[in-house]
Parts: C-alpha cells; sequence; structure tokens
C-alpha cells in the first residue's frame, strides 16, 4: 500500500498556525464572524465556542488533510476524550493544536 | 466521474459490485486483504484490512491524494461463520466483529470526511437476512450485522447534516465462498422461509444499492432493505 510521504516533525507553533489558517477558511466557509481572524485563544467548541457540530466535523476534517499533505502524517483526531466537555481538545486554537501535535508524535 | 469506494472487492458480490460500476464508467476504488482479482484501468486496488484502523486511515489518505473527493462508500467486506454457539471460540467471534463491525464503522469514519463535498453522497452497509431471521448456528455473524444496522440508523442521522444518507441492503444467501460451509439441506431450509424462496443473485443486490444510490433517492436514509421478501 502506499506510504504517505516523509514525516516532517512540525513544532508547536507551526502546527498552531496550521490550525489557525484552517479555522479561518472554515470561518469564512461557514460565516463565523467570530473566527474571521483567529488566534491562539479563540474558542471553538462548547462553552463560548461558536462551532456547532456540523463546522466541528468540518475543521477536524481539514486539520487532519492539512497535516497529511504539510508534514506527511496521517492523524485522526478520533479520541475518547474527544467529546467530554472538560477536556475536551476542542475548546480553542490551544488546546486543538496541542493535540494536534501529540497525535503526530504518536 | 463519480469514485465509488467498494470494501472487499477481490470475489463475491463485492466484485460482482466493482464491475458493474466499472462497466457504468464509474471510478471504482476497491479493497481486500488479499491481491486484487479486477484488471482496468478506472479500477484501483487497496491491500488492506478493513479492522486495520492505521491501514484504513492511510488509505483515505491516498485515496484523498490520488482522487480527492469520494461520491460513494459500499461497505460490502464481510466474513462469517457457520457454528452453534457453544461450539463458537472467542478468537471467531472477534474477528467477525472486527471486519463486519469495526471495518464498516472505520470505514463510515474515515471516508465520510471524503465525501463532504460531493454531490449526491451515500453509504450503503452490508447486513443479511440471517438477523430478522434469528437463523440458528449464526448467532455470531448475526449480531455483527444487527450492530451494522444500528450503525446505520444512527449514523444516518449523525451524517445527515453533511448531505450523506446512510443506508444498508440484506441479502438473501447469495451462492459465494461465504456459504459455501452450509449443508444443502439447511439452505433449503433456510430459503423455505422467504416470501421468494430461490437463491439471490448479485444483481439482486446490485438493483438495492443502486437505488439507494441514485440521485432521487436523497430523502431516504437509515433504512435497511432486506431481499426475497424476508421482512
Ligand atoms: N453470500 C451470501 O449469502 C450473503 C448473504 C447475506 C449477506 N451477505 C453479505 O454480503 C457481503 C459480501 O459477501 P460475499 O458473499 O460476497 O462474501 P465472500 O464471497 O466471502 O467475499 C468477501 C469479500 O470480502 C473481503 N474481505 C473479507 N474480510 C476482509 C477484511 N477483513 N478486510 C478486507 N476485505 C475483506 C474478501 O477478500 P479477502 O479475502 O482478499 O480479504 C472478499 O473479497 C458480506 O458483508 C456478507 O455478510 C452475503
Amino acid at each position: 500500500m502506499p506510504k504517505a510521504e516523509m514525516l516532517i516533525m512540525p513544532n508547536s507553533e507551526e502546527v498552531e498556525t496550521l490550525v489557525i489558517e484552517s479555522v479561518r477558511l472554515l470561518a469564512e466557509d461557514f460565516d463565523l464572524a467570530a473566527l474571521q481572524q483567529p488566534n491562539s485563544a479563540s474558542a471553538l467548541y462548547g462553552n463560548e465556542g461558536v462551532l456547532d457540530s456540523m463546522a466541528l466535523v468540518n475543521l477536524i476534517a481539514d486539520i487532519e488533510d492539512a497535516v497529511s499533505e504539510k508534514f506527511g502524517a496521517s492523524i485522526t483526531l478520533a479520541n475518547e476524550k474527544a467529546m467530554s466537555a472538560r477536556q475536551s481538545p476542542f475548546l480553542n486554537v490551544k488546546t486543538l493544536s496541542q493535540a494536534v501535535l501529540e497525535r503526530i508524535g504518536s | 466521474m463519480k469514485q465509488i469506494v467498494i470494501t472487499g472487492t477481490r470475489k463475491g458480490i463485492g466484485r460482482s459490485l466493482a464491475e458493474h460500476y466499472l462497466a457504468l464508467g464509474w471510478g471504482v476504488i476497491g479493497c481486500s486483504r488479499g491481491e486484487p482479482s479486477i484488471e482496468h484501468a478506472q479500477y484501483r486496488h487497496y491491500s488492506v484490512d478493513v479492522s486495520d484502523e492505521v491501514a484504513v486511515i492511510e488509505m483515505a489518505r491516498d485515496v484523498k491524494r490520488q482522487f480527492g473527493e469520494v461520491d460513494v462508500l459500499l461497505n460490502n467486506a464481510g466474513i462469517a461463520s457457520m457454528n452453534h454457539c457453544l461450539l463458537t471460540p472467542g478468537s471467531t467471534v472477534n474477528s467477525i466483529l472486527q471486519t463486519n463491525v469495526v471495518g464498516t464503522f472505520l470505514f463510515c469514519r474515515e471516508f465520510a470526511k471524503l465525501m463532504r463535498k460531493a454531490e449526491q453522497p451515500r453509504i450503503v452497509n452490508f447486513t443479511t437476512v440471517a438477523h430478522p431471521l434469528n437463523l440458528e448456528g449464526e448467532a455470531i455473524y448475526a449480531a455483527s450485522k444487527a450492530a451494522v444496522e444500528s450503525l446505520t440508523r444512527i449514523m444516518a442521522r449523525e451524517l445527515a447534516e453533511l448531505g450523506i444518507t446512510v443506508n444498508a441492503v440484506g441479502p438473501t444467501p447469495v451462492l459465494t465462498d461465504l456459504i459455501k460451509g452450509v449443508s444443502s439441506e439447511k439452505m433449503d431450509a433456510l430459503l423455505a422461509r422467504q416470501a421468494i424462496p430461490r437463491y439471490g443473485k448479485p444483481e439482486d443486490v446490485i438493483n438495492a444499492v443502486d437505488f439507494f444510490i441514485r440521485p432521487e433517492s436523497d430523502f431516504i436514509t437509515g433504512q435497511v432493505l432486506y431481499l426475497g421478501g424476508v421482512t
């Protein structure tokens, strides 16, 4: 079976840049004023987050694609804890970037 | 060109489905554990075990790179083991659940993400009449397909927001390797329980799949369609 291109281990800033860019593109698609200029602290899902489940599913798929294209890593953000509100990686850009970095590393 | 992903295309019903959609001019992306048995310019084979999560993710990534969007997913790969429950080893239980339930789930999860921009995205899962008929000797197989039916109904709701319909077809016995170990007396008794007591043909399954995936079926989701008049 064809393997992904060589894995490039990114640092946390590179991952956060990728997440921010994915959020920005999603905000355009979904007309989300609150996320037009996302940053590390931008809330995503749950609590003050503005994403609904549909937008979240799209964001996850976009980020998985972008990680594969940019860093050559096939990750899936499915996670036992993913939907439990407290420790959700989807709370904000920072928590999501951390989760992505952990996945690439594992 | 429409792209259809079909699991379990090396032989049996999956192979017939692949040949049918190739003949219609579709791009067919198939998989099975073994080597491909179809050679066609528009056919692409992945040697993947549907229950291997990492391999399924890799396959989906590669499909995305090579083909972009996917229009249809048919979760046809499946295994069975006819045996009395008191004689069924745990390892058999695990492998049936892995292929039929986990495999179906993983393909739905990974390929739904590749269907988001398709015009008429469709998923069709595979169940069996062994479940509604509560066939003796098929406890684990039937239970695994009961799980597939449940996945179908719930995913139909969860994926509706992405415009994807999720349905299942439940064939009666079709003469493939899947049922070759079953005695003809058992088979005759089974056929007698159908409203139309004959073996199913791959074309019967293809017809049901065609119905679910046609553009006009966009208001049909979460349904299980048994063949042969089994209810
Ligand atoms: N035939 C019937 O009477 C009947 C009745 C009701 C429902 N069904 C359902 O129809 C579907 C197809 O059955 P069939 O009769 O065509 O069976 P089959 O002739 O035994 O073929 C099964 C196909 O699935 C592939 N496969 C099996 N396990 C796999 C795995 N873990 N990963 C990837 N591929 C795998 C096989 O290829 P490899 O061996 O190369 O992996 C093969 O191509 C199944 O879901 C079955 O439950 C069949």
